[in-house]
């Protein structure tokens, strides 16, 4: 940090001239290039790592057209319906991250929840109830995550994980032993979700506004001040007033419901809910949170970052697809993200 | 019982006469090892108050247990001869309780802003935050109080704060939103010189204008400078309460020594 000059120890005399006023200090504080504030914001390095990435690949779908696809509309469509997939998982994710604890039962609860919904459905229970359902049986998960893990004080990353596996397997139980039911809802639900809003899907503009829905939560809510406080330092959290236990459970149940509504989109877009499971959702969801500049110990990130993470991620997935490289680049990427990612973390914040 | 008598014996118009804030018989031990044992203290209006003792006599606790963050295994809490049920930080804030705790505690990752109204945030309806209000006032809380050199923006993240600079912000907080009993763990441990004459004579003026303050503190020197009477800790105990009166610097320093 070399911005505010920090002098400590006041020479007599030296608070007077401080006392000119906040006007005359708040400038020092934005004496700083608009460079350094871009790069010391959360999600500065994933904003850089974005525009990057978009502008390399529209440079070389402008160079070689015939090669590479990137601007066909075909692709552009399939990029803004692929990125709601994992990026609403990951605003739940990371709003429970920015609140200190993890769900890795994410992953089950995506392929669960929404499953129940369809064959809700597909058994005649009518269409908001069905959605109902599925959205309670994300609340009992998320509340039962967050019971389990602040009540007993075990590390949410152990409950969840175990909660991963429960979930996953607990299917049949909840839902019967078919592998597949189909999701028939009317057109015009079909159209709402996961039709086109002029050349844009419709799943897009939803992800935009579940991201603002959560950035306002976030930044200009109470709720959102408990979050980052919790997660910043439960114990100075608490030492104020906040109800830790709360503040976490509702984070816990939040992310469930996000989970369960990427589930329901996906569900939705392929008419079909399947129970076979779709591995390491939750651990992509969680990488987007990281790229997205979230500190895995909480307290720290943005909305942004997260919508931005999902947005290179999805970005490399087509650069890979594109350039037919062989699909287990993109894991390799994400490997490589995650630990990169953290270590940009804690440069920046080092060395500013 | 205690509290019997205390009923009988006070009648409503003498109520003044009460203690503003009373623990009695606090008791509290992790494990084997008693932090508390049976600590009788009070505060009363007007009074700055020094708890004084040497490191591991419980003042902490005993301050941690008049906030709420730690629960006592017995013994009981009463405003005005009330009793108050404190087992959280809210009830205590509600019996009219501040703090400035020794840690500090202070979320690091948040900015000075989000710090000051942790937990009291000012909203509209729905819940809102009112960031307009936030924004302008924090900054007049931080000059008011304990102006500090190098503060220059609502918005600096606490972990860019030296020392005294997260001091500062933590007894401005604190002195802030004040209603009539201030806590002060350590306070200056980390200010400069004038800085800690600022703090000291804030307990002054507070308690002047009504606002009783407990100073817990090491330095024998400050408390003897501020404080209307001493009560001294040893091994988990309070072993003495004394006026200033009738008391001097080096019979003080003795007793603490002493025990």
């Amino acid at each position: 940090m070399t911005g505010p000059i920090i002098r400590e120890n006041a020479i007599p005399g030296g608070d007077v001239a401080l006392a000119a006023g906040p006007p005359n200090a708040a400038e020092r504080y934005r004496a700083k290039t608009p460079w350094t504030r871009l790069r010391l914001h959360p999600a500065g390095p994933v904003g850089i790592m974005f525009c990057g990435l978009l502008a390399g690949c529209i440079l070389a779908a402008l160079l070689a057209p015939q090669h590479f696809f990137f601007l066909a509309d075909a692709n552009l469509k399939l990029l803004l319906r692929a990125v709601p997939n994992f990026g609403i998982i990951a605003i739940g994710v990371g709003l429970l991250l920015i609140a200190g604890e993890y769900d890795l039962s994410v992953g089950a609860v995506y392929v669960v929840t929404p499953f129940a919904m369809a064959s809700a459905y597909s058994h005649g229970v009518p269409l908001p109830l069905a959605i109902g359902l599925a959205l309670a049986l994300a609340v009992v998960i998320g509340l039962a995550n967050g019971f389990i893990t602040l009540g007993f004080g075990i590390p949410s990353f152990i409950t969840t994980l175990g909660m991963l596996f429960i979930v996953r397997t607990s299917a049949p139980f909840i839902v019967g032993y078919a592998r597949s039911v189909g999701f028939q809802p009317p057109a015009s639900f079909k159209d709402a979700v996961v039709g086109s809003l002029g050349p844009i899907p419709a799943q897009f503009v939803w992800f935009i506004a579940l991201a603002a829905v959560a950035y306002v939560l976030l930044n200009r809510h109470f709720l959102g001040n408990h979050f980052f406080a919790v997660g910043g330092d439960a114990n100075a959290a608490r030492f104020t007033g906040i109800n830790v236990f709360r503040t976490k459970l509702l984070a816990f149940v939040l992310c469930s419901v996000f989970a369960t509504i990427a589930g329901m989109f996906s569900v939705t877009r392929l008419a079909t809910a399947m129970t076979n499971p779709q591995l390491f959702i939750e651990l992509y969801a969680i990488a987007i949170c990281v790229i997205g500049g979230l500190a895995l110990t909480g307290g720290r990130g943005s909305v942004i970052g997260i919508v931005l993470g999902a947005g290179v991620l999805q970005l490399v997935q087509d650069v890979i697809i594109l350039a037919r490289l062989p699909g287990f680049y993109l894991d390799m990427f994400v490997g490589l993200m995650i630990v990169l990612g953290v270590v940009i973390n804690q440069v920046v914040r080092r060395k500013y | 019982m205690a509290n019997a008598t205390l009923a009988s014996r006070t009648a409503p118009q003498d109520r003044d006469a009460l203690p503003l804030f009373e623990a009695r018989n606090i008791s509290k031990s992790y494990g084997h090892v008693n932090a508390l044992m049976d600590v009788s203290f009070e505060v009363r209006h007007n009074e700055v108050v020094g708890l004084l003792g040497d490191n591991g006599a419980g003042k902490s606790t005993l301050i941690k247990a008049l906030s709420g963050v730690v629960t006592p295994d017995s013994g009981e809490f009463l405003r005005k001869g009330q009793r108050v049920n404190i087992d959280s930080r809210r009830k205590s804030e509600a019996a009219g309780i501040q703090v400035i705790y020794q840690d500090i505690a202070l979320v690091r990752s948040m900015s000075i802003m989000r710090n000051i109204y942790a937990g009291r945030e000012p909203t509209g309806p729905l819940g809102f935050l009112k960031m307009g209000e936030m924004r302008r006032t924090a900054m007049l809380i931080l000059d008011d109080y304990v102006r500090i050199a190098g503060i220059t923006s609502p918005d600096l993240m606490v972990e860019d704060l030296s020392g005294g600079q997260a001091q500062a912000v933590a007894i401005a907080r604190a002195v802030h939103f004040k209603r009539d009993i201030l806590l002060l763990d350590e306070p200056t441990s980390a200010l400069s010189v004038r800085e800690t004459e600022k703090v000291l004579a804030i307990m002054r003026e507070l308690a002047e204008s009504g606002v009783s303050c407990v100073f817990v503190t090491h330095n024998i020197y400050h408390a003897f400078q501020v404080c209307d009477r001493f009560v001294v800790m040893a091994h988990g105990r309070a072993v003495m309460s004394v006026a200033k009166a009738d008391t001097s610097l080096n019979e003080l320093t003795d007793l603490i020594m002493r025990h």
